[in-house]
């Protein structure tokens, strides 16, 4: 036996979030893509060191993107390239996250 | 004799009956109101002891219908007096707010029983009664043992003479039901979108409005009214005989003193006892039908009036008493409810109220006996000394209150469908449709039945159909006000092209906003994501990487044993990335759903809680 209130809860309870991949791919694309371009600007401003032969480098970890990232580089240029790289990345990863999880949902559902 | 030669013949001078007279006088037609009793009003009535008034129940009058509202005033003007409302529970010999405020209670109980009502509740919270059959295990689950038997065991046994544990807990969901969870979600998502909250939920707790000179005044000017319009209003006159013909009421028979009389007019409409009508039908009603009416039961009520020689004894207009020591179910104060009600200001009249069965103990004691009873109970509880009570008299209110009990609802819908298939007779008011309705909704079912009589079609049943029990104006009501301000009347409205669905797309938004995530799908669909990164990565610096960047990932496998950049190591680093990405995924839903459910609860548990505070009104 249960109120009015215990059913509507009861109905929630049951209901399953369905995503919106194309909002999902989005936010994930812009998270990627400004996590990229702010990580790089930090180490910009920041001005990076002067290693053993009296060279200034900035960012020598984050360079290794450009491995994945063709044309990307520790600089400001290179943080809007990265920002687009990995705007491109997590869109693909929202879209596929939202894809696999809304056919899965739906199976467990039929 | 006088000829009567009505165009509509009424059973009963209640509000229903005078309602119905005073809209069919305004619509220039001719009614005849029977009474049986030797005043009008019904329960509504006003009794007269050596010049104190008396209420019998209390009569807050307060609608959302503005038809009533308007008729109130109208017959009232300048004797109706808006009165502030105060109820209290009297316990232990001591007051409690009502509605229910937990501090209060719990410091009004004193700590070893508060510590109690707390470890009962949290108990109760913790271990459910699982299978919630009855009113006792419906309380219990929500206020705790403890809570149940102070606050609600007692006066509802009082009011209703049935054990908690055989009430059935629908019928405690069904009249406790407070805001909807949807609104209560809405408002928290989106306030309440800007009103001023308060201003307009407040306005019919608080206060109410009430003839100078108790309820019976309203009722008394409306028979007076139709008196002086030659429309008669005839007491000490019982229907005896309904005679019908093919699906139609014929015409009455009714006893005046010694005398039958028989009356007939084209239209009928009654406000007795449904089961007084089907035993009074001629030729007899089918089998079935008096089976079903003689199945009805009502809850019958006295009020002894008590002078006390005290200015003041307390400020409520009523207070309930839980106290088991006692019989006495709720006592009102009628000088708190207009100080019309007593001729002399330095005195009280208290009405002491005991809820009975016709017949039963309480029911065949005689007057002086109740009034001693009432005595030594007022003095019992500590509210009044027994040397200042002066005098009292009883008034015995038979069939009060309909019973909803297991079988009402079947009885009830056999003798509607009986009833429907009469041409000319209606059933209206709280015993003529047995419904435990208010005031207001017995007038409205009267206006309705009126209107019907002019070639409406409305279904006067739909009034108060499963709709919630809520004194609070909402917003909507407040902005949109509708003539009969009932949900009753669509179900009679021709049907009309239906409008895009707005409340169905509520629903889903809200359903989309709080739903859960499903766990394993967001865990797998994370899983095969960063599985899949991981490989691509791999696989890609293992073609084209640089010695720095494959040295950097081959730090993974650090953590990722046996990882390496190699194509062999891509699936190992596929596996591992699955691994993490499924539990990240399913910690991820698994917090946000028990972050939302715990939000929900919250807004549910807060959404029932000024209904739950109230929960004597519904009683």
């Amino acid at each position: 036996m249960s109120d009015s209130l215990d059913t509507e809860q009861e109905i929630l309870r049951k209901a399953l979030v369905r995503f919106n991949s194309k909002i999902l791919a989005l936010v994930l694309g812009f998270m990627f893509g400004l996590t990229i371009f702010v990580a790089t600007n930090w180490l910009v401003i920041s001005g990076g060191h002067i290693n053993a032969s009296g060279e200034r480098v900035i960012g020598p970890n984050l360079q290794l993107l450009s491995q994945f990232f063709i044309g990307y580089s520790v600089s400001f240029w290179g943080s809007v390239i990265g920002f687009f790289y990995a705007f491109a990345l997590g869109t693909i990863a929202g879209s596929a996250i939202g894809w696999i999880y809304n056919r899965l949902v739906d199976l467990r559902d039929q | 004799m006088e000829k009567w030669v009505p165009d509509v013949l009424i059973i009963g001078a209640g509000p229903a009956g005078l309602t119905a007279g005073r809209r069919l006088e305004q619509a220039g037609m001719k009614p005849l109101v029977l009474e049986k009793d030797e005043v009008v009003g019904g329960i509504s009535r006003t009794v007269s002891h050596n010049g104190y008034l008396f209420d019998i129940g209390g009569h807050r009058f307060f609608t959302k219908v503005k038809p009533v509202e308007e008729f109130w005033h109208e017959v009232m003007q300048d004797d109706f007096l808006l009165r502030a409302r105060s109820s209290r529970i009297f316990y232990a010999g001591k007051f409690f707010d009502y509605p229910l405020k937990p501090l209060n209670a719990l410091f009004g109980l004193g700590l070893w029983t508060s510590l109690m009502v707390v470890l009962s509740y949290v108990y109760a919270h913790l271990f459910p009664i699982r299978d919630e059959r009855s009113f006792e295990h419906w309380i219990i689950n929500r206020f705790g043992a403890r809570l149940y038997g102070i606050f609600f065991k007692t006066y509802t046994e009082k009011v209703w003479g049935t054990p908690c544990s055989q009430i059935s807990a629908e019928w405690a969901a069904q009249r406790i039901k407070g805001l909807s969870l949807k609104t209560a979600l809405i408002q928290a998502l989106i306030g309440n979108g800007g009103r001023p909250k308060k201003k307009v939920i407040k306005t019919l707790i608080d206060s109410f409005h009430y003839p100078k000179r108790g309820p019976g005044m309203m009722w008394e000017k409306v028979a007076a009214d139709l008196a002086d319009q030659g429309h008669k209003v005839l007491l000490n006159t019982k229907v005896s005989k309904i005679r019908w013909v093919a699906n139609s009421v014929q015409d009455l028979v009714v006893e005046q003193g010694d005398g039958l009389r028989t009356v007939t007019a084209p239209h009928v409409i009654s406000s007795m006892p449904i089961r007084e009508l089907i035993e009074n039908l001629e030729p007899a009603a089918p089998a079935e039908v008096r089976r079903a009416a003689q199945s009805l039961k009502y809850r019958d009520f006295l009020t002894v009036a008590i002078v006390v020689d005290k200015e003041h004894l307390f400020s409520d207009n009523w207070i309930y008493i839980h106290d088991d020591s006692v019989r006495v179910g709720r006592i009102q104060n009628f000088k708190n409810w207009s100080p019309y009600m007593v001729p002399d200001p330095g005195k009280t009249c208290l009405g002491l109220e005991y809820f009975c069965f016709e017949g039963d103990g309480l029911w065949t004691m005689s007057d002086q006996e109740l009034v001693d009873l009432a005595r030594d109970e007022l003095h019992a509880l500590g509210l009044a000394n027994r040397k200042d009570i002066e005098n009292g008299t009883v008034v015995r209110m038979p069939k009060a209150y309909p019973v909803y009990d297991q079988n009402y609802a079947e009885s009830v819908d056999v003798i509607r469908e009986f009833i429907g298939t009469f041409e000319n007779l209606q059933l209206v008011g709280r015993n003529g449709m047995h419904k435990y309705n208010n005031q207001d909704h017995s007038m409205l079912t009267a206006m309705l039945a009126v209107d019907n009589i002019r070639g409406a079609k409305h279904d006067l049943w739909s009034i108060n159909a499963e709709q919630d029990y809520h004194e609070e104006l909402t917003a909507k009501e407040v902005d949109q006000p509708d003539e009969y301000a009932a949900a009753a009347l669509a179900a009679s409205q021709p049907r009309v092209p239906k409008l895009v669905d707005v409340q169905g797309a509520m629903d889903q938004a809200l359903i989309a906003t709080f739903a859960r995530l499903d766990k394993a799908a967001l865990a797998t669909a994370m899983g095969l994501v960063f599985g899949a990164f991981l490989l691509l990565v791999t696989v890609w610096s293992h073609v084209n990487g640089q010695p720095a960047a494959i040295a950097q990932l081959q730090l993974l496998s650090q953590y990722f044993y046996g990882y390496r950049v190699t194509y062999a190591g891509a699936l190992i680093g596929f596996v591992y990335g699955f691994f993490w990405g499924f539990l990240f995924g399913w910690l991820l839903a698994y917090l946000r759903n028990l972050a939302l459910g715990l939000y929900v609860t919250l807004i549910a548990h807060r959404a029932r809680a000024p209904s739950v505070r109230r929960v004597l009104d519904y009683i």
